[in-house]
């Protein structure tokens, strides 16, 4: 039994069943990690010694009957831009190089007080601005199916990280499609939840009234247990949004019987690489066999999703990102004489062009005499494109489209060319305009043998009809894993 | 929109990030090409639009008056760049 | 010459009273070690969120009801982004586009009579940290303890003409806000604090001058030295033929002057836009009636039960309840003795007396109510007399004697013993005999001069009403 092939239910319930030890289970992982990562990048920082020591804890627990999750004792990679105690939290950024934050995230805790171990944190773009992971300050991180390619981004390195069998399970973050794309490139399942339903406390901010955590795994059923486990109100993030249940297991069926699945006809029309739309109407009508009912209709205003987003989100992300000046954390210049000085020359060393890119965009739509023009446009725009996403949900109960309008890129292909990165986001920024839910789970492989991402969005709180739905899918395919013996 | 020098130069001042000849340069022309499509919001008619500015139905979210925090010093300090006598040191500030 | 008048607008920052502060769990104790009152949330350390205090909300509606505020039930933070080392997170969380109280005034009483000053608006946010110069590194040393204290700014119409009409808005306002318990206004501690918006303009003239702002200013004695000063100053410019420039200026109380402060490197541009990470505020009208409801008893309303249920004069009333802290000993003694019509006395002349000589604000007295009720009761049971009770008073105001202990220990009671009296007496008639003729020849003033000598003999510790009867009593004998 290789250990690293399994899913993180499997591996819970054979450290239940007491099969496989939690030592052994971590071992194996970093066993793996050291094997690939040189080819991968997937890690910026391995917590080898402290998950070795936690792992013979939470054993320890087990044999006491402690903990009750599905998913104790299960290894975990990390996201570098979620704050774990005591373990470096980069953002993959010079800025934070040494920063180790003296409190964990809420989801940290969380996973921690169901038994998970924290493998380390996984590489990402800069800041989690970008769909490459190419902006990384500790470097690019390759596709596992094809090391000539990105992984997409920004949770590049979390969704590599889990195909490449690095890791069972990784949680990422989604600002405009950072669980999502890189999932569709590397293969694997991503959720992006309904903005409100994880914490963001310990969440290094992109974009504030964006950013959501969500799951990577290799199949929908780990992604629902890592979501019910993450999921739920706290009282240190006032947007978290309290809800009656979380629990996601009982969405798993295998019934799509009467479900409505709306598909916007803008999204297979110019821009789409034909092989994706084929495999992703392909996938529809596995769907359409088992039950569902499929329609084609308008998602209005939605192309004008791209520019709202990045109006937006680069506002927020010029305020998140500027209390890293050299006070209180974080990278400091070696030589400045004043002040002023100490500002520019830190900011200007510790963040990379695409950080700086979108502060100066960000400073720009915010600045006197353009308020009105660009911020204050684009928060309209978004209050459209929520409408017509609600008017959309009051005729369909999940909507499907493409993940990304292509497969994994080569490296180093939109690095030059930032807006045409900016228009590969064009599947998935509305859905954290209007805050909904959305999963991105392989629907097959294009004729180079890359992955494609099948995209299911929901209504508000409406996780449960697209893990049915995607549950439903999956039981069509057998995954299948870049990783050969 | 065109984007001039100063225009970039306001943006990088508000930013606090300094450029090269050859930055500024680059930034101008990304900026007026990223600025450029952002404009194309303005083919979409949004009188009498709200501005949303939050996505969620929720408000009035409180914390009670109550102390819960204690003493936590030393691990605030402790990624503190430049630190002295339990404060933070940065170069004199002006006045 | 040219006849010029002020212009002036101020915006009042009041740190609130609460327990913790704006944003997180950290008490708003004032002092402490520096950074030992900070918690990540109010460090700005990544990845933290602000959660907002309740309490923050219900003072801010309560100063804005008070001033006859209009209360925006629909309101927003947002953020005003700008680098400064005391601003951890390079922006401060407040509010721009939908403040908590709008449109109100407060009205005020000066030499020329009543006047109304409008408040333009109340908004909510955080206060910056400590920026303290260290000489022997030449550097600046930051502490974050007071940062995230939550703040009200109360922002004036330009409706003040003199400095004297500034330190009674001012007045107005703290004893407002003393009274509704939001703030305790102390200005040397930074809880009150003004910038002043000052322009000049020929007399009649119908558009505003340019104005300068100074900042910070920490007590009425320096904002009115500072008005007075930057009136001169402006007017000297214009006199001259020069330009008043819109700057941010600061008050040297040393130098009697201000100076301009050396102006940021770039532009204040603080692109506000509102606050993702805090949900808005909807007031509901029975949260504001319960807000009101639970108002503590604000200061006509005492003026009337102190007429009504205590007897007492307006013209007292108000001097008692001129300052909360005194209004506050005034009950707390006569919940103990009793007797507020002797209590009130005892505040308002004698206590405003020694005020007066100390030169301070009836705010800082610190009469402690338990000695005050012993010294009335002392007075009342005929322990001691009025003459020394009032020494005894003097001594519980500037050293807090203890009324009793100080009475016995310095010999100050009453002599309660009739036959040391009658000795004396005789004794003083004895010696005293044109006295005693001119009192039978008709001469009041012969009986005056008996019963001082009598009181001198005793040193001043017997009960005059006592030395009188008895005195009769003698005299009637001899007859």
């Amino acid at each position: 039994m290789d250990i690293t092939k399994l899913t993180a239910l499997e591996l819970g319930r054979k450290i239940r069943e007491g099969k496989v030890g939690v030592r052994e289970a971590v071992s194996a992982q970093l066993a793996a990690i050291e094997a690939r990562d040189k080819d991968y990048n997937c890690y910026i920082t391995l917590n080898r010694e402290e998950a070795l020591r936690r792992a013979d804890a939470v054993q320890e627990g087990m044999d006491a009957g402690r903990y009750a999750s599905p998913l104790a004792g299960v290894p975990v990679a990390i996201k570098d831009n979620i704050c774990t105690k005591g373990i470096r939290t980069t953002c993959a950024s010079k800025i934070l190089g040494d920063f180790t934050p003296p409190y964990d995230a809420a989801v940290i805790e969380r996973l921690t007080a169901a038994g998970m171990v924290v493998l380390g944190k996984v590489n990402m773009d800069e800041f989690a601005m970008g769909s490459t992971t190419e902006t990384s300050h500790f470097g690019a991180t390759k596709n596992p199916w094809d090391i000539s390619r990105v992984p997409g981004g920004s949770s590049g390195g979390a969704a590599a990280a889990v195909a490449a069998e690095e890791a069972p399970l990784a949680l990422g973050s989604d600002t405009g499609g950072s669980i999502r794309q890189p999932s569709a490139f590397c293969g694997v399942t991503g959720i992006k939840p309904t903005y409100g339903t994880v914490s963001r406390y310990g969440l290094i901010a992109y974009a504030s009234s964006l950013d959501q955590i969500g799951p990577i795994g290799r199949d929908v059923s780990d992604c629902a247990a890592m979501l019910s486990l993450i999921s739920g109100s706290d009282k240190r993030d006032a947007t978290s949004v309290p809800q009656e249940s979380f629990d996601f297991m009982d969405a798993l069926k295998d019934d799509v019987k009467g479900l409505r699945i709306g598909i916007p006809k803008g999204y297979f029309s110019e821009g789409l690489d034909a092989q994706v739309g084929d495999t992703v109407l392909a996938a529809a009508k596995e769907l359409e066999k088992k039950g569902a009912l499929l329609s084609e209709f308008d998602l209005e205003a939605v192309d004008y999703a791209i520019p709202a987003y990045y109006v937006i989100a680069s506002a927020e992300a010029s305020s998140n990102l500027s209390r890293y000046d050299g006070v209180k954390y974080g990278f400091r210049a070696a030589d400045y004489g004043d002040l002023q000085e100490m500002y520019k020359r830190t900011r200007t060393q510790g963040f990379g062009d695409e950080v700086k890119r979108r502060m100066m965009i960000g400073a720009f739509v915010l600045s006197s005499g353009y308020y009105d023009a660009y911020y204050n446009k684009a928060l309209k725009v978004r209050a459209i494109i929520k409408q017509s996403f609600d008017r959309a949900f009051e005729k369909y109960d999940v909507i499907l489209g493409p993940t990304a309008p292509s497969t994994a890129l080569k490296l180093g292909e939109s690095l030059s060319d930032p807006l045409k990165m900016y228009l590969g986001d064009i599947y998935t920024v509305a859905v954290n305009l209007a805050g909904l839910p959305a999963i991105s789970l392989p629907c097959g492989r294009d004729k180079q043998g890359l992955p494609v991402g099948l995209q299911l969005i929901g209504r508000p709180f409406g996780e449960k009809d697209i893990l049915r739905a995607a549950y439903s899918f999956e039981r069509t395919r057998a995954y299948i894993s870049p990783v050969q013996e | 929109m065109t984007i001039t020098d100063e225009t970039v130069d306001y943006a990088a001042a508000l930013a606090k990030l300094s450029l090269t000849e050859e930055e500024r340069e680059k930034a101008k022309e990304d900026l007026s090409r990223i600025l450029g499509y952002i404009d194309t919001m303005n083919e979409l008619e949004t009188d009498g639009v709200l501005p949303m500015s939050h996505v969620l139905s929720l408000s009035n979210v409180f914390r009670e008056d109550v102390v819960t925090n204690g003493e936590e010093r030393e691990d605030l300090l402790a990624n503190a760049p430049a630190r002295k006598e339990g404060t933070f040191l940065v170069p004199k500030t002006v006045e | 010459m040219k006849n010029y008048e002020m212009v002036i607008g101020l915006e009042v920052h009041v740190e609130l009273a609460t327990k913790t502060k704006i944003f997180c769990g950290c008490t708003t104790q004032f002092g402490g070690l520096p950074n030992t009152h900070c918690c990540p949330v109010c460090m700005g350390m990544p990845g933290t969120l602000p959660v907002l205090n309740k309490k923050v909300v219900e003072f801010a509606v309560a100063a804005g009801l008070a001033t006859g505020c209009e209360i925006t039930r629909h309101c927003k933070f947002d953020r005003k982004n700008y680098f400064y080392p005391d601003l951890p997170k390079a922006y401060q969380i407040s509010q721009l586009y939908l403040p908590i109280c709008q449109n109100g005034g407060i009205e005020i009483e000066t030499e020329l009579g009543k006047k109304r000053i409008g408040i333009h608006e109340i908004h909510m946010e955080e206060d910056a940290g400590k920026l303290v110069h260290d000489p022997w590194e030449d550097c600046t040393l930051v502490d974050y303890n007071r940062c995230g204290v939550p703040l009200i700014e109360i922002v004036s119409e330009p409706d003040m003409r003199s400095a004297q009409e500034v330190i009674a808005y001012l007045e107005k306002l703290k004893l407002i806000l003393k009274y509704l318990g939001v703030s305790d206004c102390k200005m040397q501690e930074g809880s009150l604090r003004a910038d002043i918006n000052l322009s000049v303009r020929e007399v009649g003239a119908a558009e505003f001058g340019t104005r300068t702002e100074m900042k910070n200013m920490n007590s009425f004695k320096a904002i009115a030295r500072a008005i007075d000063g930057e009136r001169k100053r402006q007017i000297e410019v214009l006199t001259y033929g020069g330009k008043v420039i819109q700057e941010t200026r600061r008050w040297d109380e040393n130098k009697d002057t201000s100076f301009a402060m050396r102006s940021k490197e770039d532009a204040q541009d603080y692109r506000y836009f509102p606050e993702p990470d805090l949900v808005p505020l909807d007031l509901s009208e029975e949260w504001l009636a319960q807000i009101k409801q639970g108002e503590p008893e604000l200061r006509d309303a005492k003026m009337k039960r102190y007429r009504e249920e205590f007897g007492i004069p307006e013209y007292d009333a108000a001097i008692i309840t001129g300052a909360k802290r005194m209004a506050d000993i005034f009950e707390e003694t006569v919940v103990i003795c009793g007797r507020p019509k002797e209590v009130s006395n005892w505040l308002m002349v004698e206590a405003m007396r020694l005020l007066k000589e100390a030169e301070m604000d009836a705010e800082e007295l610190t009469l402690a109510p338990q000695k005050l009720a012993s010294l009335v009761a002392l007075l009342e049971e005929g322990r001691i007399n009025r003459t020394v009770a009032k020494e005894v008073f003097e001594q519980i105001f500037k050293e807090n004697v203890d009324p009793k202990e100080y009475v016995k220990e310095k010999g100050l009671a009453m002599l309660q013993d009739d036959a040391l009296l009658r000795e004396t007496i005789a004794l003083v008639l004895a010696q005293n005999e044109q006295s005693v003729a001119d009192f039978f020849g008709g001469k009041d003033r012969a009986f005056g001069f008996l019963v001082g000598q009598t009181m001198k003999q005793l040193k001043g510790k017997a009960d005059p009403g006592m030395v009188n009867s008895l005195l009769r009593e003698a005299l009637a004998l001899r007859k």
